[in-house]
C-alpha cells in the first residue's frame, strides 16, 4: 500500500515493530542468558549471569544424546516431509485438473482428518503401529508424521495447481508429453513456491511433533529433540539450563530454513491463498 | 524420461478435452473413469490407514467400558457420555475452549493482519524483521511453553526479574495467582506462536493484489482506510480464510501450552478439551470417558467446518 | 531421480499396505512382544521387557550396564530395559496395557488397579526364597492385598522437613519449628525480614504430587487417609482442620506463588540454590553441591514421616511361548537386581534407601565404595545409617486398597478447590468421602 507517509506514521510503524520484536525476542533472551547460569542464580532473582557458564553449551553434548536426538527429528521431519508431499502432489493434482465423482466427499473427508488432534488418538495409534510392529521405530513416526500432515499438504497444494493455468500442461501434452511427464516437467517448476511452502509447514510441525513421539518411542537414541529433552527433567531435578541450551539447539535448524527460503514462503502462500 | 512412448499416444487424443474441463465425463473409457483415484490412492491409503483407523478405535472406546488399569470390559452403552455431560468441570472446560479458541485465532489473525501490512511497507531493517517474526513459528511448542512457564513464575522467573531491575516494580507481582490470569497467559503464549502464520498468509496474499488497484483508487481520491477496507481486506479474503479455518483446528486442538503451563489447574479452572481429555485418561484413568469428551470435540469442529463448506460451496456457486 | 522417487513412493505404499493387510490377522499381539523393539533377538532367547522409572540423571546409563552385565551371565534371556520419566509413566504404561502390550516386568508406584484387573503375577511365583528373605519384611506385607504379596519394594525414600539454617537464624528463629504453631511463626519471621527475595514455605498442591502434601498434614494433624480399621476416613475433623492450615499458608503469602502448579522439583532447586528457607522434601532432595547450610527435622506435628517405597511387578502374558522360561528369566532378573553388591550401587548411584536387609546393613558400613550417579546422591555411610533407621517410623500410602488412585486424585481436587476458596475444607472432604465410600 503506497501513502503518503506523514513522520508520525512513520514513527509509529517503528514503535510498532520494535515492540513486536522485543515481546518475540524476550523468551530467546531469556532461553539464551539462563542457559549460561549457575544452579544457584538460576532461582536468585539475577538478570544475566554473573560468570557465563558457557560450559552448559558444551555439557549438554555428553550429558545426553543431543546430536543423536536432533539427527532423528531430522529424520522424522525430512522423511514426513517427504512422504507427505510425495503423496499430496497426485491427490492435489488430481483434485484440481480432474473431475470426478466423489472429490467432495474426499475434500470433506481430508479437513475431517484434522479435526482430531494425534492427543485424542493415542491409544488407537499406539494399538496400529504396535499391530504394524512399528513402535519404537523412526519410520512409524515418519508415517504418522506425513499422514497427519497430509490434508494440509493437499490443501495448500491443490491451492498452488488451480492458480497455475493448465495452458502449459495441455501444450506440453500435444508436444508428446504423458500426463505424468506434463505434471513433472511443466507444472511442478511453475508451483516450486507453493510445493516450498507446503514443505516448509510439513517439516515444522514434523519438527514440532512431541505426544506421539512421546508416547511411541522408547529407546533413548531413537527420541526426537522434542522428547529427549525431558531427560533434563528428572525424578528429583530440573536442570533448566541444559533444558534452555538444549532448546537453543533445537530451534537454529529450524530457523535457518525458514531463513533460506522465506522469499519462496511469502509467494508461496499466496498461490496456495487463493482458493480454499 | 523415454521409457514408455505407447501410453503417451493413446492419451493425446483424450487427455486435453479433460484438462479443458469439457464437461464429458461420460464418454471416458473405465480406464480414465478410475484414473483420478489412482491419482488419490497414496494419499487415501496412507490417511485411511494411519488416521482413520485410530479414529474408529476412539468411537470405539468411547462406548466402551474401560477398567482403570486399562482393560476392555466391553460395551458401555452411553454411559461415558452421560457421566462426562454430569462433570461441572467438563462444562467449565467447553467454555473455556470456546473463550481459547476465539480469542486466540481472532487476536492472532487481528495482530496478524496489521503486522502483514506493515511488513510490506518497505522500511529500514524489514528484511531482521520477518526474520524474527518467523522465531516463535519455528520454535516447537512445547520449548515455547516451557520458557514462558519459566518467564512468568513469581518467585524466580524471569518477568519478575527484569521488571525488578528496571524499576518498574517494586516487589514480585504474582502473574499467576487466579485461574483466569493463568488461562490469559496461556492464550497470549497461543497467541505469540500463532501470529506468524497469519502474517505470513498476509503477506503473500498482499503481494498478489495488482498494484494498478490501489492507484485506481488513489485517483478517486480515496484516504488510507477507504484503501484498507475498500481494496486490501476484501482481495486479502481468501488467505485469510485458508488461515483460519486452519488456525480454528488447530488451536481448538492445541495440548503443549496449556498442559505445560498450567495442566488445567488450578482446581480444573484452565483445562481446554484436549487437556481435559489427557487428564481424564492418563491421570485419572478414566479412558472410556476421555474418548468420549474427544467425540464430542469432533462433533463440535465437524459442526463448524461443515458450516464453513457450506458457505465456501454456496460462494463458489455465486461466482 | 524420478525412478528413485517413484520407487520410495512404491515401497512406502507397499509398507503400508502390508501393515495394513497383516493388521487383523493378529488379534492377540501378545504373541510377538519384541517387536517393533528393533532387535532381531536370537531363535529360541526369552525376550523380558522392563520398564523403568527415571529415577536420575544418569538412570539410563545404569540400567543400560544392567542389561549388559544380565545379558552376559544369562545367554538365554534377551533384556530390553525401556527408562520412562515420572512424568510420562502412566500415560505410556496405560496405552500399553490398553494395546494388551503391557511390559514383562514394570517399575512405578502402585498396583492395586492391575490387581483388580488380574493382570500381575503373584510376587511368590517369580522370588526365589533368597530374595524372599532378604526384604525387609514390613516391605514385603506392604505390597499384600489380603495376603498375598503382587509387587516386589525397588526402593524407599522417606519425607521430612528441611529447614535453611543460615535463613532461618537471620530471621530470628534459632530452631527448627516442631509445631504447625511455630511453622507460621517462622515463615512470620522469614519474610518480615526477606521479603521478596526468599519464599519461607514450599507447597506442593499441583496434581504431580499434591497427596504428599495431604499426607504431611493430615498425619500430623491427627487424621490421615484411612481409619484404625483400614476403611477411608477422609473426612475427619483433623483432616480438615490440616486442609485449612494449608489454605492458611497461602493465603498468608508464605508459599511460592503457584503451589498449584510447582512440582516440587523446581522447589527443592529453589532450596538448594538457598531462596526457599524451609518445604518437605525427600532425604535426598538438596543438591550435593549445594553449599546452603540446612537441618533436616521430623515433620512438625506428630513427626510422621512420609514413606515412600516404589514398587516392581510382573504381568502375565498368556501369549508367552514358553511360560516356564519365562517365569525363569523374571526370577533370574530379580536374583541378579537385589544380589547385594550390584543393589548396593544401584541405591548409593540414585540415592535411595535399599528395601532389602543385607543391603541396608552393607551400606551402614560401606557406602564410600559405591560410584554416585546424581548430583543428588550421596555415598555417605552415615547418611544411609540415619534414614535407615528413621524408615520404620514413616508411614506409607494405602496403596494396597482398590480405590487408592481415586483417593489420591480425590485430595488433590479438595486441596486445590478449597485453597482457591471455592469450597469449604469440611464440605470438599464430605463430598470426597461420600464419593469414595460410597
Amino acid at each position: 500500500m503506497k501513502t503518503k507517509k506523514s513522520p508520525w506514521s512513520r514513527v509509529a510503524l517503528y514503535l510498532f515493530v520494535f515492540v513486536v520484536c522485543i515481546i518475540i525476542l524476550y523468551p530467546y533472551f531469556v532461553m539464551f542468558t539462563t542457559a549460561a547460569k549457575s544452579n544457584e542464580e538460576m532461582y536468585g532473582n539475577v538478570l544475566l549471569p554473573s560468570v557465563w557458564q558457557w560450559s552448559n553449551f558444551v555439557d549438554i553434548w555428553t550429558e545426553a544424546p543431543v546430536f543423536k536426538y536432533l539427527l532423528n527429528s531430522i529424520i522424522v521431519a525430512g522423511g514426513a516431509t517427504f512422504l507427505a508431499i510425495l503423496c499430496g502432489i497426485p491427490a492435489a493434482y488430481a483434485l484440481s485438473r480432474m473431475r470426478f465423482k466423489g472429490k467432495a466427499i474426499f475434500m470433506g473427508a481430508v479437513i475431517m482428518s484434522q479435526m482430531f488432534s494425534p492427543v485424542v488418538l493415542l491409544v488407537g495409534i499406539y494399538r496400529l503401529m504396535t499391530d504394524m510392529g512399528l513402535t519404537n521405530n523412526l519410520i512409524g513416526l515418519i508415517l504418522l508424521n506425513a499422514a497427519f500432515n497430509q490434508a494440509f499438504a493437499i490443501w495448500l497444494l491443490r491451492g498452488t495447481f488451480t492458480s497455475i493455468s493448465s495452458e502449459m500442461e495441455q501444450a506440453a501434452k500435444i508436444d508428446g508429453c504423458g500426463t505424468v511427464q506434463a505434471l513433472i516437467r511443466v507444472l511442478l517448476p511453475v508451483a516450486a513456491p507453493g510445493i516450498v511452502t507446503t514443505l516448509i509447514f510439513v517439516f515444522i510441525n514434523s519438527w514440532n511433533e512431541y505426544t506421539i513421539a512421546l508416547t511411541l518411542i522408547s529407546g533413548d537414541l531413537l527420541k526426537p529433540i522434542t522428547v529427549g529433552i525431558n531427560i533434563f527433567y528428572g525424578f528429583n531435578f530440573i536442570k533448566w539450563q541444559y533444558l534452555f541450551a538444549t532448546s537453543i539447539f533445537a530451534t537454529i535448524p529450524v530457523v535457518i530454513l525458514f531463513l533460506c527460503i522465506e522469499k519462496h514462503l511469502v509467494s508461496g502462500l499466496t498461490s496456495g491463498g487463493v482458493k480454499g | 524420461m523415454k521409457e514408455n512412448p505407447k501410453p503417451h499416444s493413446i492419451k493425446k487424443n483424450s487427455k486435453p478435452r479433460s484438462i479443458k474441463k469439457n464437461p464429458k465425463p461420460r464418454t471416458l473409457l473405465n480406464k480414465r473413469a478410475i484414473e483420478p483415484y489412482i491419482w488419490l490412492l497414496p494419499s487415501i491409503i496412507m490417511m485411511g490407514v494411519l488416521i482413520l483407523v485410530p479414529i474408529i478405535t476412539v468411537f470405539q472406546t468411547s462406548f466402551s467400558k474401560i477398567s482403570k488399569a486399562g482393560v476392555n470390559k466391553g460395551f458401555a452403552k452411553l454411559d461415558n457420555y452421560l457421566w462426562i455431560f454430569k462433570q461441572p468441570a467438563f462444562r467449565r472446560t467447553l467454555m473455556n475452549t470456546i473463550v481459547w479458541t476465539v480469542v486466540v485465532v481472532g487476536v492472532s489473525t487481528i495482530l496478524g493482519i496489521i503486522l502483514g501490512l506493515v511488513l510490506n511497507e518497505k522500511f529500514h531493517g524489514r528484511k531482521i524483521v520477518r526474520a524474527i517474526v518467523v522465531f516463535p513459528w519455528a520454535t516447537a511448542l512445547i520449548i515455547q511453553s516451557v520458557i514462558w512457564k519459566y518467564i512468568i513464575n513469581a518467585d524466580y522467573g524471569a518477568l519478575n526479574t527484569l521488571l525488578l531491575k528496571l524499576g518498574i516494580i517494586k516487589s514480585n507481582v504474582n502473574w499467576t495467582a487466579t485461574p483466569q490470569m493463568f488461562f490469559a497467559w496461556e492464550c497470549f503464549v497461543g497467541i505469540l506462536v500463532t501470529v506468524p502464520f497469519v502474517t505470513f498468509c498476509v503477506l503473500s496474499g498482499l503481494q498478489s493484489i495488482d498494484a494498478s488497484l490501489y492507484e485506481a483508487a488513489e485517483v478517486d481520491g480515496a484516504s488510507f482506510w477507504n484503501k484498507l477496507f475498500r481494496v486490501t481486506l476484501p482481495l486479502l479474503m481468501p488467505s485469510l480464510t485458508v488461515s483460519t479455518v486452519l488456525n480454528i483446528i488447530y488451536v481448538f486442538n492445541s495440548f503443549p501450552i496449556v498442559w505445560t503451563i498450567s495442566k488445567g489447574d488450578p482446581a480444573d479452572m484452565t483445562h481446554t478439551l484436549v487437556t481435559y481429555l489427557y487428564k481424564l485418561s492418563f491421570t485419572n484413568q478414566r479412558v472410556g470417558e476421555a474418548a468420549a469428551v474427544s467425540v464430542i470435540g469432533f462433533m463440535i469442529l465437524a459442526v463448524c467446518a461443515s458450516i464453513y463448506m457450506f458457505m465456501t460451496l454456496r460462494a463458489e456457486k455465486e461466482d | 531421480m524420478k525412478k528413485f522417487l517413484a520407487s520410495l513412493l512404491v515401497s512406502a505404499m507397499a509398507l503400508t499396505l502390508a501393515a495394513c493387510g497383516g493388521n487383523p490377522s493378529s488379534p492377540s499381539n501378545g504373541s510377538n512382544p519384541s517387536s517393533g523393539s528393533g532387535t532381531t533377538g536370537g531363535g529360541d532367547k526369552t525376550t523380558i521387557n522392563v520398564i523403568i522409572s527415571q529415577y536420575g540423571n544418569y538412570t539410563q546409563e545404569w540400567w543400560t550396564q544392567f542389561e549388559k552385565d544380565f545379558e552376559a551371565a544369562n545367554d538365554t534371556v534377551d533384556l530390553n530395559i525401556e527408562i520412562v520419566s515420572w512424568n510420562d509413566i502412566y500415560s505410556v504404561v496405560s496405552t500399553r496395557i490398553q494395546s494388551k502390550q503391557q511390559p514383562d516386568i514394570l517399575n512405578i508406584s502402585g498396583f492395586a488397579d492391575y490387581v483388580a484387573d488380574d493382570l500381575l503375577m503373584q510376587a511368590t511365583e517369580y522370588t526365589s526364597e533368597e530374595v524372599q528373605k532378604k526384604i525387609i519384611p514390613s516391605f514385603w506385607e506392604s505390597n499384600a492385598i489380603d495376603g498375598t504379596v503382587w509387587a516386589l519394594p525397588i526402593l524407599a525414600s522417606c519425607r521430612s522437613l528441611f529447614c535453611n539454617m543460615d535463613l532461618l537464624n537471620e530471621a530470628g528463629v534459632t530452631a527448627p519449628p516442631t509445631t504447625w504453631d511455630e511453622v507460621l511463626t517462622a515463615c512470620q519471621a522469614v519474610k518480615d525480614k526477606h521479603g521478596d527475595a526468599i519464599v519461607p514455605w514450599g507447597l506442593d498442591i499441583s496434581n504431580d504430587e499434591g497427596q504428599a502434601a495431604f499426607s504431611y498434614y493430615s498425619w500430623n494433624f491427627g487424621g490421615g487417609f484411612v481409619d484404625g480399621n483400614g476403611d477411608w476416613a477422609l473426612n475427619s475433623d483433623a483432616n480438615v482442620q490440616a486442609v485449612e492450615y494449608i489454605k492458611k499458608l497461602i493465603d498468608s503469602g508464605y508459599c511460592n506463588s503457584a503451589p498449584y502448579t510447582d512440582t516440587r522439583y523446581p522447589l527443592q532447586d529453589a532450596f538448594s540454590a538457598g531462596t526457599l528457607a524451609m518445604m518437605i522434601g525427600p532425604m535426598n532432595m538438596v543438591a550435593a553441591d549445594s553449599t546452603v547450610n540446612y537441618q533436616s527435622v521430623n515433620i512438625p506435628g506428630n513427626g510422621v514421616g512420609l514413606g515412600v517405597c516404589d514398587q516392581l511387578m510382573v504381568f502375565k502374558n498368556d501369549a508367552a511361548p514358553d511360560q516356564a522360561a519365562r517365569t525363569e528369566a523374571i526370577k533370574a532378573f530379580f536374583d541378579f537386581f537385589y544380589d547385594c553388591e550390584r543393589y548396593s550401587d544401584y541405591m548409593v548411584f540414585e540415592g535411595f534407601l535399599p528395601a532389602t536387609l543385607d543391603s541396608s546393613d552393607n551400606l551402614a558400613a560401606n557406602a564410600e565404595k559405591y560410584k554416585v550417579g546424581g548430583s543428588d546422591a550421596t555415598g555417605n555411610s552415615e547418611y544411609f545409617k540415619t534414614f535407615c533407621a528413621q524408615l520404620p517410623d514413616c508411614q506409607f500410602y494405602p496403596m494396597q486398597k482398590a480405590e487408592w488412585m481415586d483417593v489420591r486424585n480425590g485430595v488433590i481436587e479438595v486441596e486445590q478447590q478449597v485453597c482457591q476458596g471455592q469450597i469449604s475444607a469440611k464440605d470438599a472432604l464430605d463430598n470426597l468421602q461420600a464419593n469414595i465410600a460410597g
